[in-house]
């Protein structure tokens, strides 16, 4: 690493852990203040993560960014991801637009651990794009200005009279005084070092030419023709396949294990052992395979965990919980006359982000350096889990993205990395771990169980009084967070902040009040597309469609009317407006249908849909059109947040009709896809996706789509059915039984 | 044994039972076939056999001999791509990608049975291919678009 490197890593080092403590730190300070109370803190904080995305610390200086290569093109080296939410593109037109060349002149390269700089936020939470604009450009403009003063002394001209043109430098027209890039390169090493002390101007959004134009993935030719190199796809000389021993059941230790008959296996070159860990080494995959599926393993196993001991757990209340939003008094409100309030109880399972690719990571252990190649969305904290794994200290461990195969949260974590860590170690060889589909279904962690209950009252002119929301989650970010940030944040918030993701209402009512309270279970649950997003949403808008219909009045009507006059309120109108406008709500929909409209605000994007469904008569639901309206600001690549969009109303249809996690016997259920299928393209709605532009602030468009496709969907078909569905997914069964 | 595979023989030492997924991946590191679930569930490993989609994860190579396989690598035509390929980049298909190389293939293999799909004919044929990403959308554009390119050309040569 070089000693740039390392300055900027000191500098620029926030961790979310220290994120977290630092809030923590500036919580103990308000505290001081003796009138704010830990509630009112709680209150602050929790609005503060809702509405921000976590902080880049990416560094400015370019020496950690770009390198110039010899055909003069410019290598652009990223920390984020690519894992088909169009990241590396989009980065790729910051750079290209500030230093003022063509996408195809710049060549984008995924770092790794020792290239670029310590990116210990990974890739999650929608902010990538918008967490790495201003950084990310700014040292674009910087590299640019310092090409300029390089090639300012090598033509022996002023500085302000050149321009970037094609892949070099030169006078403003006048391509006889130019110098290219390469010519450039010989010395990058020392010049990129002296970083101008002013800052350089970056360019205004009504400047740019290449963010915000609809530019072509740069990923997706590769991946058109198998090219693509994925974690699963990682293949080294000499490499060997290894599989790890699984507990039969959630929480069951290892009583002892014979492995004998296992190691008679054709192909198996290893049987490793080290503590709870068993695993087995082969030349083959199914080999090392069936070598596990040999062993005779003895296990320590408590009463097996029934889907409803977990049920139970997650409810609200009596205990109290954390209030992360306070507005006036909801409960004197609403206790003051019982008579007149509406209350309705919400539920959402657990599901399984289970991505296409499952879990794969290839490790290249030597006496004192790892190589790991890993489909991972946080190379960071992999790069502490293989270290941690097999007694290296962090330094001795290089992680390198490779191409993800789908992420959406499971991949924030990457257990196949130390798995195949510690079997390289014992093996003396690369070894390759590739999860098979049941071991991605039933040893991840999951979508957490939810349980809303909500309580509202209407005043005489059919307006909102007072509103409440009471939810109870499974952790979804404090289970990745090392436990002394968890004990630190989990008592200032009291609430798991991606739980929390969209609890609290936008409208504008006199009295709100937002509880959360945080259950752990005994599974594992974690990040997913959206954290609590969709959950959330589904309540809430299910509920405000509730409070519509007992209003009388008409679902977007009733909406708007209780925007705030404020920023939020504003943007949330602009996108209700267009998505109804293209949905022809209030237009009759053709027979046999109905349509239903939600909205959602995340990652400080707001977003509108309006979802056509109908119902046939053994229960199914068929929703045949999604038009989605998102305000993200200034969109970096107009198609891409199409498609983000596309994907986003895919997946939280099939989690609003399919998608459901059980436990029985004290595992998941599911083996494979039959057992959680997915939704497929016959089942597909037809989305409109719109995109709106408020402002040109750029925010997250990789998960709010998400937020608002459950509660359209079940504010349709009660508008078709007159049936209110409360619990996720709406399975025929439920339809038929509502 | 030997197999043809994208027009080139291939001597394989595997044992006959060996699942062609396998022999593809991690014998002769042909990665563009990909794993999804190893059940014939989801698609991910589909590639030709004489012209037919099929699963390679469950179909081992004793029923492959004689028989020509063709795999994403080999579906375009030297540099120039497979129409269901360029359809694929033209409506901007793919996200993460994992499952793209089954829904290519098995979308070529279905034009190359049915060449004027109508909208639900491609819905009957595209809907045992998983995509967690949720491309399902832009992949009926993509399969119909190629659809019209693929009988241009008909009527061009
Ligand atoms: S991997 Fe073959 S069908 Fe899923
Ligand atoms: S593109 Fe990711 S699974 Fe289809």
């Amino acid at each position: 690493m070089s000693k740039s490197n390392t300055e900027n890593t000191k500098r620029w080092r926030i961790t979310r852990r220290g994120f977290l403590i630092g809030a923590g730190a500036a919580a103990g300070s308000v505290a001081l203040g003796v009138a704010f109370g830990l509630p009112v803190l709680r209150i602050k904080v929790a609005g503060m993560l809702e509405n921000a995305t976590i902080p880049s610390n990416a560094p400015k200086e370019p020496s950690a960014w770009f390198e110039i290569l010899a055909d003069s093109r410019i290598r652009l080296f990223v920390t984020k991801a690519e894992m088909g939410q169009g990241v590396h593109t989009a980065l790729a037109q910051f750079a290209a637009e500030e230093l003022e060349i063509g996408l195809a002149d710049l060549e984008v390269t995924q770092a790794s651990t020792e290239q670029g700089f310590r990116d210990s936020t990974g890739t999650s939470g929608s902010g990538s794009v918008s967490g790495m604009s201003e950084p990310l450009r700014q040292a674009a403009a910087t590299l640019r200005e310092m090409l300029k003063a390089q090639a300012a002394t090598q033509l022996n001209q002023p500085v302000a009279s050149l321009v970037v043109f094609g892949r070099g430098i030169q006078v403003k027209n006048d391509g006889g005084r130019r110098v290219e890039f390469a010519a450039l390169a010989a010395t990058q090493r020392q010049w990129m070092q002296q970083v101008p002390k002013e800052s350089v101007a970056l360019k205004k959004p009504s400047e740019f030419k290449i963010i915000g134009a609809p530019v072509s993935r740069i990923d997706i030719p590769d991946k058109v023709t198998g090219r693509a190199i994925y974690g699963y796809d990682a293949r080294a000389e000499g490499m060997l396949y290894g599989t790890v021993l699984r507990p039969p059941t959630l929480g069951a230790t290892l009583k002892s294990v014979d492995s004998a008959e296992a190691e008679k296996i054709s192909g198996v070159v290893r049987i490793v052992r080290d503590g709870e860990f068993v695993g087995a080494v082969a030349r083959t995959r199914a080999a090392a395979q069936t070598a596990v599926s040999t062993m005779q393993a003895q296990w320590n196993e408590s009463k097996p965990l029934q889907q409803a001991d977990i049920d139970a757990l997650v409810t609200v209340g009596p205990d109290a919980g954390a209030q992360i939003q306070r507005i006036g008094d909801a409960a004197a409100v609403l206790d003051a006359q019982t008579n007149g309030s509406i209350t309705a109880e919400y539920r959402t399972p657990m599901a399984i982000q289970t991505p296409m690719e499952p879990q794969a990571a290839l490790a290249d252990v030597r006496a004192d350096k790892a190589t790991i190649w890993a489909s991972t969305q946080s190379p960071d904290l992999v790069r502490r889990r293989v270290a941690d794994a097999i007694g290296f200290k962090p330094e001795q461990v290089e992680v390198i993205t490779t191409y993800l195969g789908g992420g959406f949260g499971r991949k924030s974590d990457t257990e196949a990395a130390a798995e195949a860590a510690l079997l390289s170690k014992a093996a003396g060889a690369p070894v390759h771990v590739g999860w098979t589909r049941s071991e991605e279904l039933r040893y991840g962690y999951v979508r957490p169980p939810t349980h809303h209950v909500l309580r509202a009252r209407l005043d005489a002119d059919g307006r909102i009084a007072a509103f409440e929301h009471r939810q109870a989650s499974g952790d979804v970010l404090f289970a990745l967070l090392p436990k002394v940030a968890t004990t630190i944040a989990g008592g200032i918030l009291g609430a798991d902040f991606g739980a929390t993701r969209g609890a609290m209402l936008r409208y504008d009512v006199p009295n709100v009040s937002t509880i959360a309270w945080r259950r752990s279970l005994p599974v594992r649950t974690g990040p997913w597309r959206g954290l609590g997003a969709l959950p959330n949403a589904f309540a809430l808008e299910s509920f405000i469609d509730e409070l519509a219909t007992t209003a009388g009045a008409d679902p977007l009507t009733f909406r708007l009317r209780h925007l705030p006059d404020n920023d939020w309120g504003r943007r949330m109108t602009a996108v209700l407006r267009a998505a109804a406008e293209a949905s022809n709500w209030g237009s009759a929909p053709p027979s046999g249908r109905a349509r239903g409209i939600a909205c959602a605000t995340d990652v400080d994007t707001v977003v509108a849909q309006v979802a056509e469904v109908s119902v046939d008569a053994q229960g199914k639901i068929r929703v045949h059109h999604v038009t989605a309206a998102m305000d993200c600001g200034l969109v970096v690549n107009p198609d891409g947040a199409r498609a983000q969009v596309e994907g986003n109303v895919m997946w939280g249809v099939g989690s609003t009709l399919i998608e459901e996690a059980h436990i029985e016997n004290g595992r998941f259920a599911a083996a494979n896809f039959d057992g959680y299928p997915l939704l497929t393209l016959k089942d597909a709605p037809i989305v409109n996706a719109i995109l709106v532009k408020s402002d040109d602030k750029i925010r997250g468009a990789g998960e709010p789509a998400i937020a608002p496709v459950a509660a359209a969907i079940g504010n349709a078909v009660f508008a078709l059915t007159g049936k209110r569905l409360r619990n996720l997914p709406f399975t025929p069964e439920r339809v038929l039984a509502a | 044994m030997e197999l043809t595979i994208n027009g080139v023989k291939r001597t394989v030492s595997a044992p006959e039972s060996r699942l062609l997924l396998h022999v593809l991946r991690e014998d002769l590191e042909m990665t563009g076939t990909k794993f999804g679930c190893g059940a014939g569930i989801c698609g991910a490993c589909t590639v030709m056999v004489d012209g037919v989609a099929t699963r390679s994860c469950i179909t081992p190579i004793s029923t492959l001999a004689e028989k020509s396989i063709t795999t994403i690598e080999g579906l375009a035509d030297g540099e120039r791509l497979h129409p269901v390929q360029q359809a694929f980049i033209d409506a901007q298909v793919p996200q993460c990608g994992w499952c793209m190389s089954g829904q290519i293939m098995t979308a070529a293999a279905f034009l190359a049975s049915n060449a004027s799909p109508s909208g639900d004919d491609i819905s009957e044929a595209m809907s045992n291919n998983y995509c967690r990403c949720g491309c399902y959308h832009r992949i009926r554009i993509a399969v119909a678009a190629a659809a019209r390119t693929s009988a241009a050309n008909e009527v061009q040569s």
